[in-house]
């Protein structure tokens, strides 16, 4: 174990701890902007930079692994400044329209903009040119509100391992670009990890603001991996699919279904009643009509041709339980073997 | 040389402005050269460290603005006051010279300035606008009349971008990118790096002496990043992954044929340069296999054989042939090559030992083998003399060390050392005098030989003098002088010496212009390795005496520039690259002294090695290199020291 002094407290922490772990386990909170807790610390930011005594400069304190007997400040008029220069410069030329964007209202930059209470920003320069069209069917990227913390490019890289995304050029143009178009699948890592509204989803777009919604936590239904997200829903329809970071097996990540495959819910060509073809037409009926129905058919059929006749098919994206009950059915009721489901297909 | 006005470099403020020359205070801090180029005088100096200022018609503001571009164009941008502050900053400087500036933009670039140098991510931002600082505080005057409107006048200026690390490095490798890029886990694009200026990373993975390392700053926190097995690593991953590197052939607008003698570390960098430019190159090797030096200099536990095998390997796909088993001067004369080819490129190495001045060693004895062919013979898998167990290495060097370690591994009893200064003097690596100790090699330092003892014919000891150290030569080093009467005897039946290599020049019958000096080195054009005559170029160990594998590399690779200039009837001169080099190396690029202002506490990531007991008896490599996870975290402490310097020439 490392001893630190963290503003005067004393903390004690495995070595190897980062400073702003460290803090953060004696509940003392330092601002951060690109750091999130499954990537690799990216201090690119430098809103975390904290004053060591002994060191001349600043150290950002997610990058910084502590050192026995150091002491840290955390805040301080000259660490405000390089805060509030940090946050000014992204400001020069970062597009004000919170009003239509879909981050506004959990935007981490409006978020500390607000904290730091920044009215007016005295720097200024032309806006950088971005030509990256980094985007795909289901992912828009913003280049104007992009901040490059470099969350996505880290998330893409180190939680999927794809690397589909890099910043390229030097300066003040250096921008998110596609460095392998053919290696994005579109899993929208980047977009669960943006910070600000640089990278939304295309299907969402304007739908509803963020603090309307509802988020009802479920298990993606669309293998047996039993993701966890939240279906962000508002009057009854599901607006997009979020997830919290590091909850559940998937601890935050989803694949392109989980993440974008719900608009089938609210489809208008659902079927949410059961339909029997009647003088070659389909009509809506009764869940008891039909059941009896079915039940009835496979009964004669049983009869007539035995039970082997029959088979079931069953799918990947029902539970456990379900398939279970399923399989005990065609076993047990119908008296056959041929029990299969989609995937073996 | 013409005196300085004004330096804040490094901290030590001296402003001898207004000062009659008389009364002018020395700059202690840097020296900095007077011309940048033949006619072209250096006015002054900004750059990571501050400003130095050797002319009054210098306009401080106008040198800011030159610089604060350079070091926004050189921002990575991967941390946001870095990447927006330095274009603000930049960008405000631009209108203060246009006569567009306000009071006020002063205050505004001090606040950021100091802003972005206090909290950027790496010495691009640190050390950028710290010099603007130094500007700010001691020309505020120049800036005020710049704000109120007064004309800036624009000078002509030139910049370069420099890490310790790089410019130490004799082949320039661009370090803190491949560093990077191992962190980053892209470890192709890391070798793509390094593959643009050095062919060889698994050879010099392995055995370079890393100046490097010794130039980086991490070491003034705590310890110098593991460059050397981050290379190796990136290309054993490679390896590993049974991956080929893709390289680029771009040819030049005129190409040739140009023959290469000696397919060592010089020969082969060369001929990978001249390959990726399209010319025809054909190697002449006068041993069995590639390498030169490096392959049968170095013992297999240092340097496996098939790496430097399958990197030269590689370079041949590019079209390069090598005829093995073919000694020039002997089975072809240079005068044909010279004949036959657009150019040639003489990189021979130095494979002959030197002699040590001691009776005996003239004598033909059985037993008295020379370094250098008793590394051949172990390495082809002879043993040179399997009669003898009792070995005695004379020497100080690394081919000294690989005698002593490779003497147990073909089964050698009792195996000393014998340097005639202590172990702190002695050249070669201080890794390899570890692990010989390790091994257990009985070291006699501040012991001369003076005589071989034989009896019919056959070594039977050596007869030595104990030495003391006396006063420093041109060296620098304490000279060794020997104490009377302290004559003393190691019984032994092998003595190798290996005190230095020198070079056979015999090839050089028949040609003209080719001049040597009085050290059996030949002498070329510094910047551009061609010989007097225009046709034939040199460099590597023969040119520079017997030294280290990556300025051999570093050589062959300035050799294959300047061959295809000369191919292309382009004139050879020297570039402003080479000028930057030799300014850089004058000012000095690393400070071993900087505080860092960091804290450090991360000690560098050790290899797993074979221990010695095990390592002692086999040729096996004894450093096992990094793993993935290990070679990212090692990465990852690299400081990514760049910074830029910008000089105001006139």
């Amino acid at each position: 174990m490392v001893k630190l002094t963290i503003d005067g407290k004393e903390v004690k922490v495995p070595a190897g701890t980062t400073i702003l772990a460290a803090a953060k386990s004696a509940g003392i909170s330092i601002p951060t902007l690109c750091f999130h807790g499954r990537l690799d610390p990216i201090g690119s930011c430098r809103m975390c930079v904290v004053e060591i005594e002994g060191c001349a400069h600043p150290m950002a304190a997610c990058t910084t692994p502590v050192v026995e007997g150091i002491s840290v400040t955390t805040n301080s008029e000259r660490l405000q400044r390089i805060r509030k220069d940090s946050l000014k410069l992204i400001l020069v030329n970062h597009p004000l329209d919170c009003p239509i964007c879909d981050k506004g209202g959990e935007c981490l930059l409006q978020d500390l903009v607000y904290e730091f209470g920044i009215d007016r920003v005295e720097y200024q320069t032309p806006k950088p040119e971005r030509s990256s069209q980094y985007a795909t069917p289901l992912i828009r990227y913003w280049p104007d509100r992009c901040i490059m913390c470099l969350r996505c490019v880290t998330a893409c890289r180190e939680i999927k391992g794809i690397g589909a995304i890099d910043i390229k050029g030097a300066g003040y143009g250096s921008q998110v670009v596609v460095i392998d178009e053919d290696k994005c699948q579109s899993c929208g890592e980047c977009l669960q990890v943006c910070p600000t509204g640089a990278l939304t989803e295309n299907l969402s777009r304007y739908k509803g603001r963020p603090w309307l919604v509802k988020r009802v936590p479920t298990t993606c239904t669309y293998c047996g991996c039993g993701c966890q997200l939240e279906l962000n829903v508002e009057q009854n329809r599901v607006m997009a699919v979020t997830t919290k970071e590091g909850k559940g097996v998937n601890r935050g990540s989803l694949c392109v279904k989980g993440r974008f495959g719900y608009e089938f819910i609210n489809s208008e060509e659902r079927l949410t009643k059961p339909l029997i073809k009647k003088d070659g037409e389909f009509r809506e009926a009764s869940w008891d009509d039909a059941l009896s129905l079915v039940a009835e058919k496979f009964k004669s059929i049983k009869e007539e041709s035995g039970p082997d006749a029959i088979a079931g098919l069953s799918s990947a994206r029902c539970t456990n339980e379900e398939n279970y009950l399923f399989q005990k059915f065609m076993r047990a009721v119908i008296g056959t073997n041929n029990v299969d489901h989609c995937a073996r297909l | 040389m013409a005196e300085i006005l004004f330096s804040s470099w490094g901290g030590e403020v001296v402003d001898n402005r207004g000062k009659e020359p008389q009364d002018f205070e020395t700059v202690g801090k840097v020296s900095l050269p007077e011309y940048f180029q033949q006619d072209e005088e250096i006015k002054a100096l900004i750059g990571w460290y501050g400003i130095v200022l050797r002319s009054a018609e210098v306009n401080v503001v106008d040198l800011c603005r030159t610089y604060m571009e350079e070091v926004q164009q050189q921002s990575c941008g991967k941390c946001f006051l870095c990447r927006i502050g330095t274009r603000v900053i930049a960008d405000t400087l631009g209108r203060l010279c246009r006569g567009q500036g306000r009071p006020a933009d002063l205050e505004l670039i001090a606040g950021l300035a100091e802003s972005i140098s206090e909290s950027s991510k790496c010495n691009i931002g640190q050390s950028g606008p710290l010099p603007l600082l130094h500007a700010l505080e001691h020309f505020a005057d120049d800036f005020a009349a710049a704000a109120g409107g007064a004309a800036v006048p624009a000078g002509k200026y030139r910049s370069r971008l420099t890490a310790p690390c790089m410019d130490a490095c004799p082949i320039h490798l661009d370090i803190p990118t491949y560093v990077e890029c191992i962190k980053e886990g892209k470890f192709q694009e890391s070798l793509e790096v390094i593959r643009e200026r050095l062919p060889l990373p698994g050879v010099v993975g392995r055995v370079c002496v890393r100046p490097c390392e010794e130039h980086c700053r991490r070491a003034n926190l705590d310890e110098a990043i593991s460059i050397k097995f981050l290379k190796r690593f990136v290309a054993d991953y490679e390896l590993d992954h049974g991956r080929e590197p893709e390289y680029q052939v771009v040819p030049s607008a005129k190409t040739g044929k140009v023959a290469i003698v000696g397919a060592g570390p010089a020969g082969v960098t060369c001929a990978y340069h001249l390959a990726r430019k399209g010319h025809q190159v054909t190697i002449y090797e006068r041993l069995g296999e590639p390498g030169g030096m490096s392959a049968v200099g170095i013992p297999d536990y240092r340097l496996p054989r098939q790496i430097l095998r399958h990197e030269v390997e590689m370079i041949q796909k590019l079209g390069v042939t090598i005829h093995y088993n073919t000694e020039v001067g002997k089975d072809v004369k240079l005068s044909q090559l010279e004949a036959d080819f657009d150019a040639v490129f003489v990189a021979i190495g130095a494979h002959l030992s030197s002699s040590m001045r001691v009776e005996g060693e003239d004598a033909g004895y059985q037993g008295f083998i020379p370094g250098v062919k008793y590394l051949l013979d172990i390495n082809s898998g002879i043993d040179p003399y399997p009669e003898g167990k009792k070995v005695v290495v004379v020497g100080g060097g690394n081919v000294a060390i690989d005698c002593v370690r490779c003497s147990f591994r073909i089964g050698k009893e009792d195996v000393n050392l014998v340097y005639r200064r202590t172990e702190k003097e002695m050249p070669a690596d201080d890794v390899e005098i570890h692990d010989a100790k390790e091994e257990k090699v009985n070291f006699h330092f501040l012991t001369q030989p003076i005589k071989v003892l034989a009896e019919n014919g056959k070594v039977v000891g050596l007869e030595c003098i104990k030495m003391q150290l006396g006063e420093p030569d041109e060296s620098g080093r304490r000279r060794p002088e020997p104490v009377e009467g302290s004559e003393f005897v190691i019984d032994c039946d092998i003595v190798v010496p290996a005190i230095g290599q020198t070079i056979d020049l015999s090839l050089l019958e028949g040609v003209d212009n080719v001049k040597t000096t009085r050290w059996h080195t030949i002498v070329v054009n510094e910047d551009t390795k061609q010989t007097e005559n225009p046709k034939i170029f040199s460099a590597g160990d023969c040119e520079t005496g017997p030294g280290a594998l990556i300025t051999a590399c570093a050589g062959g690779r300035k050799a294959a520039f300047n061959i295809d200039k000369f191919i292309n009837d382009e004139p050879l001169v020297a570039t402003e690259n080479d000028y930057f080099d030799k300014f850089f190396s004058q000012v000095k690029v690393y400070d071993p002294q900087e505080e860092i202002g960091f804290i450090g506490g991360r000690p560098r990531y050790q290899l797993k090695m074979l221990p010695p007991d095990t390592r002692k008896y086999t040729f096996d490599e004894v450093e096992q290199g990094f793993s993935p996870q290990e070679a990212m975290a090692e990465a990852d402490r690299c400081l990514r020291c760049y910074r830029v310097a910008t000089i105001a020439v006139g």
